[in-house]
């Protein structure tokens, strides 16, 4: 409490500039207040103010997202306030879903993570600015390929059969988690530039208001919105090259030859040819990207808007691969009825033009004879090299396809459009101090039109090949529509309460259409279409209870309702409970080092359905195709068939319990928090075997077990030095995952593989961890030499069959680490991010088709080159007990690091403007003991994975 | 007021959106190609659709052909197709073929060591489930329908229910019997039970399915009934303990004596009718008068990675020509052991005599018995300047000679087919009986693998007869019994030669024929002479004339089981008919790679039927797994 001088009642005039600390940028819109009066102003573009004071007033000055300053008034004319960043940014309203809250006031595991937090480099995704960031969450890319998928995972594996996706929630709009057809990522619509933070919701207690939707988490992304004041501009620009840094470890040349020739065989060694080519070289070239934004933000009209553009082209390095987008965003927050009715407006649009380069090609890549020349004059095929059959005269129907021609005589695009808009209207409703009402609308659309052509010139076994087109159409809307009331109270200074109860209703729809050139021309049906619709209805309320800032409480509830399950089943309840209690503010800690040291604990139950195909439970018959017609008489008859049902299907449910702890220390230089956190998914829901004579079909999906994660996750945030000139900040984070079925009646098999039909590596068993691999134990020689055909027979029944296969590890890692640092030397600025996974292994699926027989093509005429694991194993044939070896599954523990990016920041380089360069590197190093191409593969299943590059990228950074 | 008047718009606004949202839950499917069950039994025509899918799940394997919305989930969609498996299960296990390919569970079915998680059985047992499932369903609905025209619809959907139990009696032995749709976990049912409902429901649909020829191509009569009570009965000592061969002769006799007719005519001229029944026109030329079940399959409109499709593919490598095939490439998978191809081994010296005097004209090689240095083998004369000769040779090398004297001698430049004096050796790629020409006027032979019954179909050109190994293909002779070529030669429908047109039977009349006289060897009631003339009609059809016939004295069981071998190889029957003559498991009868053994070897009897696999059992506890398992 300060004491003010009665006396002293000289009022005078007070002027004076709020200006950044860390750069001195003006900081417009801050308050300015006198404390204890209703008197303050706010200021202006130029970060200027005026008002009126008395001597001993307080004026506070604050901002949101900096640390407030009160100074006291003694007369002077001029003063002139540097406001620093919050570094523990207590203040910061963190959004969890309907709403949001102080971040000192959450109960629940969730993180935040800002734009200046954002990995930088070159980003095209969305889900690449987090990764590595935050404990417990990892995001995997699916391949290299320019705006190629990426898996997210937070807290491990939720479901067995249905998504265990989180949800993503772009400004209050729940997306569909579905991918669009013809589209690569279904991100791919926000340009990363438009993200002002991204709030990562991890536990039950937590997601529950999102109910069903929030099995697996939330991701809820928050785009850059218009602010008073005058208008800023930046613009973003960068180039990129790609360049491929390994390749799959085949047999040279000269092994290959070697191979051929101890046959001794003629049929085999004069297929030989005289070339040297190195097949990888042929398919792989080094790629280039460009990336470019544009965004003005600022108020025109009184009404704060902002306005982005995004451009992005990058070639593959896989040659023909193209991924361009083109994206734009429009926002308009404007108030009305002085400040009771606000009005946002988003309107967010992208074009995604793809060309797909055939990834067949990689394949055929790796096994295509090096003796060969790509190109041979005399080809039927455009000029390529092809086997042929000398029978039929066309390409042997087994032999593999000239990876040069797959290329280039296939041209495979799509455009993908996507739209997405809503609007939110909060208007505090004038009878009832406290009460907002909230209505939010939400309209997300895709559509997507893709066209493949292959030329009548590809090498292919059919002699009356004359080309062919399919193309395709996909359609999705997903319709939203949100109203809820929001009431705020306290009361003896001393009581905050926040209730929230509210209403949403999302209905999803796709529509497909696609056509098939070839299907015409035999006269069958050749336009296809698939339609489904399905409905999620909600009510949904919380309550957020504190006392005194110390002691919090979050309680939720919501009501679901899918149309996907019977009408009986269709309600699901989700309730959680959290609390927190701030022990920092408890006097008896006053004395303590701790500056912020908060408890938590919390419980909560989510439902499932992502993912669950629709109308399930109903009695349903299929049609058939006219290529699956059958003949009666002469007429060809299209067949019903009654579909597999469930009418007992129900929500799988998750509850988990979490225990946390926040801590700042150090004067806020060393934060972080701890979470331990134990998640049972109930009920899960699976494709599940059932009696056959009891349904229409041997799998049905169906509530069949139980699963659980259970972890721990520590983060650490320090910042060892911070002054003017340098500051130096280190983030590093650690979680420790264990995924385990409890309870499945039966193992059921996965992770199909290549070699063979009908494959597969991987089990769900009941005690195990999901997607465990599956697999013959491998006899070894004296010399340490794998023994062809030669396994254990652990079950000592002296048959080797598939009972004597064990559980062999799983490919998800147990433990997961993020190490990232950020430096920052007056004008320069140097970060690096790095990754490591320890204990997930893959099953290198290239190196188990390394066979004898595969090398001179099972006697079919034609030669196929073989990964050097032959050279180690000497296998003759595969079989599906050489294919399902566990020689084959390797440690895949890794060290990455992505990305190293330096900048220098060139200030005021012309009239309030900066200019920032920067050059970065991304997938800079791996080290692993894997075999393979890349340690890090999603699933485990290392087969013909499209590398990531190695990048590097220039880039300039303008704000004026 | 006015504000009471704003709260109340407020709140009714909200009140219709939500409850407009309400009623928004219940969803029916939008998608074209979905239907409810009331528009698939809206009228006998439509219920016709049904109707067909009855037949093509065990032609086919999914709604979208070739593949795409399978019936079967957790299986390739292509092994899936229910006539490949019955080839798994009840060819591949025997001596007759032996697939290189190391699928999952797929190696361990000719080496007799599969598991209880065989992928084939189990998939086999969902589809035939599947199907009993199928036809309940379908039996229910159209009995709702009342209609008289339905009639024969039920009567036909109760006999491939009852085919279906037929399967699985033999290959399971003890299954749950459902006859109506419901979730209820089933208890399972005994053998005999099994076999008593397949009988009296046979007995029971005789008089409602059409009458002999009376339904439509594709659809069964009352022939395919008493054709499978021939079946049942024939394997009623084996599977009940009890013999029935007299109703076996009964049922095999009605059927004999039906409108069905062993096809006679040899549309294509290669001098027997017996190869048209795997032609790509079998609906047309004939074979169909003599299929009484038959999977129709078409090239273009009923696609399926298994039936004839797979037949032909998967029997094609090597150094074959796959168009001869009507396809567009091998699969390089099957062939077959030497038990098959010396059923049909020749002697050769009778043939030979019978082809005129023998003459000085000889072969001479490392091919023949005597090496380069002789004495040749001498040619027979059977006209001017025509010389031709039954030879067994080894592979190697022949010439033509005269007189034991290299003064004259004849080679062949260039593999043409005409001969030169002194020209090239003459490669002879693999060991087998072969019947060469040679033409001494023009100057030209011909030299090609030689069988007599000519239902010995096989390619041996680098092939070796003895199987080493069984994954490459050159190890046992190929079969070339089915093909996509029509009498004319001519490629089937479609032209990218993927798919197949010709249809598969299931039963036909010649393996009646075969029962019939099995049913009377083993003692049933029935006319032994019209069982040897039954034969001879088949041998004669095999052999292109009277020289193959029998009398009754040469009509024991041995031969029995040795002609059903020889007439229907690779139609899905050699199991069944193994274990009926105690030769599938016991050493008394081996085969190369019996028991995962070169030489062969016996197997524990409980192999006679296949588990009960792993997953029906772990969620239908009411199941007990066959002994053995």
């Amino acid at each position: 409490m300060l004491l003010v001088p009665s006396l002293a009642l000289a009022q005078s005039t007070i002027s004076g500039t709020v200006s950044e600390s860390e750069n001195g940028f003006p900081l417009p819109g801050v308050n300015v207040i006198i404390s204890g009066s209703s008197s303050g102003t706010t200021t202006d573009f130029y970060g200027k103010y005026q008002l009126t004071a008395n001597n001993g007033d307080v004026l506070v000055f604050s901002y949101v997202g900096y640390t407030s300053q009160e100074v006291i008034f003694a007369g002077q004319a001029v003063l002139d306030v540097q406001l620093s960043e919050d570094a523990s940014a207590l203040d910061e309203i963190v959004l969890i879903g309907y709403g949001g809250v102080k971040k000192e006031d959450l109960t629940g595991a969730v993180d935040l993570i800002t734009a200046k937090d954002f990995n930088q480099g070159p980003i095209v995704s969305a889900q690449q600015l987090i990764s590595g960031k935050i404990a417990g969450v990892s995001v995997t890319s699916g391949s290299g390929a320019p705006g190629d998928g990426q898996t997210i995972r937070i807290r491990g594996n939720g479901s067995l059969g249905l998504s265990s996706n989180p949800l993503i929630v772009l400004d209050g709009i729940p997306l569909n988690d579905g991918g669009v057809g013809g589209s690569r990522n279904p991100l791919n619509l926000i340009n990363p530039n438009d993200i002002e933070s991204m709030v990562v919701l991890k536990d039950a207690s937590a997601t529950a208001i999102y109910g069903s939707r929030g099995a697996n988490g939330v991701i809820i992304i928050t785009s850059k919105k218009g602010k008073e004041g005058g208008f800023k501009f930046n613009i973003n620009a960068s180039t990129t090259i790609h360049t491929a840094i390994d390749q799959v470890d085949v047999l040279s040349t000269e092994e290959f030859v070697g191979v051929i020739n101890s046959t001794g065989d003629t049929a085999y060694t004069d297929l030989l040819g005289a070339s040297d080519t190195n097949w990888q070289d042929e398919i792989y070239k080094d790629a280039t990207g460009k990336d470019f934004s544009f965004s003005a933000l600022g108020s025109a009209f009184g009404v704060p808007m902002r306005a982005s553009l995004g451009y992005t082209d990058h070639d593959g390095i896989l040659r023909t691969d193209n991924f361009q987008r083109t994206t734009g965003s429009l926002n308009f927050s404007p108030s009305f009825l002085k400040e009771q009715l606000k009005v946002e407006v988003n309107l967010r649009g992208s074009v995604a033009k793809n060309t797909f380069a055939d990834r067949g090609a990689i394949g055929s890549a790796v096994s295509f004879d090096p003796t060969q020349s790509p190109y041979d004059a005399g080809s039927q095929y455009g000029g390529y090299f092809a086997w042929i059959d000398a029978g039929t005269g066309n390409q042997s129907n087994l032999a593999q396809t000239n990876p040069l021609a797959l290329l280039n005589l296939r041209n495979d695009t799509s455009q993908v459009d996507r739209f997405i808009a809503n609007i939110k209207v909060d208007y505090n409703l004038p009878f009832v101090e406290g009460l907002k009402a909230t209505f939010n609308l939400g309209h997300d659309s895709s559509m997507s039109d893709g066209v493949t052509l292959v030329s009548d010139l590809i090498p292919t076994s059919d002699s009356t090949f004359n080309g062919s087109k399919n193309t395709y159409n996909q359609e999705a809307t997903n319709q939203l529509l949100d109203v809820y009331l929001t009431y705020i109270t306290s009361f003896n200074d001393a009581h905050n309460l926040t209730a929230v109860a509210g209403h949403s209703y999302q209905a999803f729809e796709f529509d497909n259409t696609s056509y098939d050139s070839e299907a015409e021309e035999d006269g069958n049906d050749f336009e296809f279409i698939d339609r489904s619709k399905n409905v999620l209805l909600s009510y949904f309320t919380r309550l957020n209870y504190d006392y005194q800032g110390k002691y919090l409480l979050t309680a939720t509830l919501r009501a679901d309702a899918s149309s996907k399950l019977n009408p009986d089943d269709r309600w699901g309840y989700f309730p959680s409970l959290a609390a927190a209690w701030n022990l920092h503010k408890e006097g008896f800690m006053s004395d303590s080092f701790f500056d912020e040291l908060k408890l938590r604990a919390g419980y909560g139950e989510v439902g499932n359905v992502n993912g669950l195909g629709d109308y399930r439970f109903l009695t349903q018959y299929v049609g058939s195709q006219s290529t699956a017609n059958y003949q009666f008489g002469s007429s060809f008859y299209q067949t019903y068939r009654p579909e597999p049902i469930n009418t007992e299907l129900r929500w799988e449910i998750g509850r988990t319990t979490n225990i946390g702890l926040d801590y700042a220390i150090l004067d806020g230089k060393l934060s972080g928090s701890v979470n331990a956190y134990m998640k049972e998914t109930k009920n899960l829901i699976a494709s599940s075997s059932v009696d056959p004579f009891t349904n229409f079909g041997n799998r049905i999906d169906a509530n069949i077990g139980d699963m659980e994660n259970k972890g721990i996750e520590l983060s650490f945030d320090y910042t060892p030095i911070q002054n003017e000139n340098f500051k130096w900040s280190i983030n590093y984070n650690i979680s420790f995952n264990d995924n385990k079925v409890t309870r499945l009646p039966f193992d059921q098999a996965v992770g199909g593989i290549s070699g063979g039909v009908g494959n597969n590596i991987q089990t769900h068993n009941e005690g195990q961890t999901p997607y465990s691999f599956l697999v013959y134990q491998q006899v070894y020689d004296a010399s340490g030499a794998a023994i062809e055909g030669v396994y254990v027979d652990r079950n000592g029944d002296d048959i080797i069959n598939d009972d004597d296969r064990y559980i062999k590890e799983s490919p998800f890692a147990d433990v997961i680490m993020g190490f990232n640092t950020n430096l920052k030397y007056k004008n320069w600025d140097l970060s690096v991010i790095s990754r490591a996974n320890f204990g997930n292994y893959a099953y290198n699926n290239v190196a188990s088709n390394a066979v004898f027989s595969q090398a001179i093509g099972n006697s079919g005429g034609f030669l196929r080159n073989i990964h050097s694991d032959y050279l180690y194993t000497g296998f003759m044939d595969y079989t599906e007990t050489s294919l399902l070896s566990d020689h084959y599954v390797q440690e895949a523990s890794f060290f990455k690091i992505d990305n190293i990016t330096l900048g220098y920041t060139l200030k005021d380089a012309y009239k309030d403007t900066d200019i920032r360069f920067y050059g970065s590197a991304q997938n800079v190093l791996t080290v692993t003991n894997y075999e393979g191409l890349d340690p890090e593969i999603y699933g485990g299943i290392d087969n013909n994975f499209y590398p990531r590059p190695r990048s590097f990228v220039f880039g300039v950074n303008i704000d004026f | 007021m006015k504000n009471i008047f704003k709260k109340l718009v407020f709140g009714l606004a909200i009140t219709s959106i939500i409850v407009s949202c309400h009623d928004d839950l219940n969803q029916s499917p939008i998608d074209p190609d979905s239907f409810t069950e009331e528009d698939v039994f809206a009228t006998p025509e439509q219920a016709k659709g049904a109707l067909a899918k009855l037949y093509s799940s065990l032609a086919l394997t999914g709604q979208q052909g070739p593949a795409g919305q399978p019936d079967i989930a957790g299986i390739d969609e292509g092994f899936s197709q229910f006539s490949r498996m019955l080839f798994n299960l009840n060819e591949i296990t025997t001596d007759h073929a032996v697939v290189g390919w190391g699928d999952p569970g797929l190696p361990d079915l000719h080496g007799m060591y599969w598991s209880s998680s065989n992928d084939f059985t189990e998939a086999m047992y969902y589809r035939l489930a599947q199907e009993v499932s199928f036809c309940n369903s379908f039996i229910t609905n159209a009995t709702n329908l009342n209609d008289t025209s339905v009639e024969s619809y039920i009567a036909e959907a109760r006999f491939l229910r009852a085919y279906a139990y037929y399967n699985l009696i033999d290959l399971y032995g003890s299954v749950p019997l459902i006859t109506t749709v419901s979730t209820d976990l089933p208890q399972q049912s005994s053998r005999s039970e099994i076999f008593n409902f397949i009988e009296t429901e046979l007995l029971e649909i005789e008089n409602s399915l059409p009458g002999s020829g009376g339904n439509e191509f594709g659809r069964v009569d009352q022939v395919a009934a008493w054709a499978l009570l021939s079946r049942l009965y024939l394997n009623a000592d084996v599977w009940i303990g009890q013999s029935k061969y007299s109703e076996a002769a009964t049922y095999s006799g009605n059927v004999i004596s039906s409108s069905y007719s062993i096809n006679s005519n040899d549309a294509n001229g290669n001098g027997t009718a017996y190869d048209e029944l795997f032609l790509a026109d079998n609906d047309t030329n004939g074979a169909q008068n003599e299929f009484i079940f038959a999977l129709n399959f078409d090239g273009l409109q009923s696609q399926t990675y298994g039936g004839t499709t797979f037949l032909i593919h998967a029997a094609i490598g090597g150094s074959m020509n796959a168009t001869d095939f009507g396809v567009n490439g091998g699969w390089g998978g099957l062939r077959t052991t030497k038990n098959l191809v010396n059923q049909f081994a020749v002697d050769i010296d009778a043939q030979n005599m019978a082809l005129g005097s023998i003459s000085d004209w000889g072969l001479v090689g490392d091919a023949t018995t005597n090496g380069w240095d002789g004495p040749d083998m001498e040619m027979y004369q059977t006209a001017p300047d025509q010389y031709a000769i039954y030879a067994e040779l080894n592979s190697g090398e022949i010439k033509f000679r005269f007189n034991e004297d290299w003064g004259n001698n004849y080679g062949d430049d260039g593999a043409d087919g005409s001969i030169e004096a002194g020209g090239a050796n003459i490669a002879v790629s693999s060991a087998g009986t072969y019947y060469i020409t040679l033409d001494i006027g023009s100057l030209t032979y011909t030299i090609a693998p030689y069988t007599s019954d000519k239902r010995g179909m096989f390619y041996s050109d680098g092939q070796n007869l003895e199987i080493e190994s069984i994954p490459s293909f050159e190890n046992g002779y190929a079969v070339t019994k089915f093909k996509n070529v029509d009498s004319n030669g001519n490629q089937g429908v479609d032209s990218g030669g993927d798919f197949t047109d010709t249809d598969l039977p299931l039963i036909r009349l010649a393996e009646i024929y075969l029962n019939y006289a099995e049913a009377v060897v083993r003692g049933g009631n029935g006319d032994l002479s019209l069982a040897v003339s039954k034969i001879n009609e088949l041998r004669q059809r095999a052999f292109g004339s009277t020289s193959g016939d029998i009398t009754s004295s040469d009509l024991d069981l041995e031969f029995i089981l040795n002609e059903r071998s020889k007439e229907l190889y690779w139609e899905g029957l050699r199991r069944t008919d193994l274990i009926r003559f105690n030769k599938f498991t016991s050493g008394s009868y081996l085969w190369p790679f019996k028991g995962d053994v070169e030489i062969g070897a016996s197997v524990s009897d409980f192999r006679n039927v296949f588990p009960i696999p792993n997953n029906v059992i772990s969620v239908n506890p009411n199941l007990t797994q066959n002994e053995g398992y």
